[in-house]
């Protein structure tokens, strides 16, 4: 009874734990877990007494769980956030239409320097403008181009875009923009903040 | 961004210094997690929880200001032994140069000043 008992208290505290790293990366949380199950046993194995006591003395040792993953963030923003080559990569791809806002978004996915709120806000400012551009296509070449009964002289497939009505300069000009919000969004984000960064050494 | 408190100004301060406690105490030689962190734990003041040692032993490795190794061990399941590098080492006596200016200016101020201060309100 003694056995499963103190089994259970170790096998509760380490769930707690790994509810509380969910947020971290699959690799961290897994290692912090084991990190810790390891030192219990060691911990343990130097007890006196194997017994329930010796148990929650050493889980009351180890500290709240949730403690335990908040030290698993970078200290300060500063020090393990400062915006890298990766960050600065991302910023400038999200300018470059297609490949780019693809690469953008995997990079800033990767980066460790934005949020996830952070994140999900660029990736909304980067998909909102591609779906308006896309929409404004379709409405501009659809009542000229794309009519639902097209002329009887054309024998252009139906749905094919007519170039006329849609100027490239500015066509160009807006896919340039597509990315720019986001791109300003997560590049405003990164500017140290002031209420936190050294101000002199 | 702004700290709540005072409690919480104190943590932050123990938590950066008590990775250089870390690195101090792989000086001598390598050590497995556990030794490590119970000696830390041991000295009044340092680790409230013993359980946050071990994310700052991961940010260390990945760091690189130490390397680990695992180990087998005579009793129970292998450990995993930690080696300070030749950047932990320079970061290690950077510290000890800092911290000791560091702590001389803070001590000046609180036995001083900050007393006459107190007076003159």
């Amino acid at each position: 009874m003694n056995t499963t008992d103190t089994d259970r208290l170790i096998e509760d505290y380490l769930r707690r734990l790994d509810q509380a790293a969910a947020h971290l990366p699959r690799a961290r949380r897994a290692e912090l877990v084991a990190d810790i199950r390891g030192h219990i046993d060691t911990a343990l194995r130097q007890e006196p007494a194997a017994g329930e006591a010796a148990v929650r003395n050493v889980l009351d040792r180890l500290g709240r769980p949730e403690d335990i993953v908040e030290a698993a963030q970078p200290p300060t923003p500063d020090a393990d956030q400062r915006a890298g080559k990766l960050e600065i990569a991302a910023l400038i791809a999200l300018l470059v239409p297609f490949i780019g806002w693809g690469v953008g978004a995997v990079l800033v996915v990767a980066s460790r320097v934005w949020s996830r709120r952070d994140k999900l806000i660029g990736a909304v400012l980067l998909l909102l403008p591609i779906v308006i551009l896309g929409l404004s296509v379709v409405a501009i070449s659809g009542p000229n181009g794309g009519e639902e009964s097209p002329p009887p002289g054309d024998t252009r497939p139906v749905g094919e875009k007519v170039e006329e009505p849609l100027d490239p300069v500015p066509a160009g000009l807006m896919l340039l923009v597509v990315g720019l919000p986001s791109a300003l969004y997560l590049g405003w984000r990164l500017r140290p903040d002031p209420a936190t960064s050294p101000t002199d050494a | 961004m702004q700290p709540g408190g005072a409690r919480v100004d104190l943590s932050q301060l123990r938590r950066g210094t008590v990775e250089y406690c870390v690195l101090a105490l792989l000086r001598e030689g390598e050590r497995y997690g556990f030794e490590l962190v119970r000696e830390l734990s041991d000295s009044a003041g340092l680790v409230t929880s013993e359980g946050t040692i071990y994310p700052l032993l991961t940010r260390l490795r990945k760091d690189q200001l130490v390397t680990t190794t695992w180990r087998e061990s005579e009793s129970g399941p292998p450990r995993r032994y930690y080696r300070l590098t030749e950047s932990g080492h320079a970061a290690l006596t950077a510290f000890q140069q800092e911290w000791s200016r560091f702590r001389d200016s803070v001590d000046a101020i609180l036995n001083g000043r900050q007393g006459d201060e107190h007076h003159g309100h």
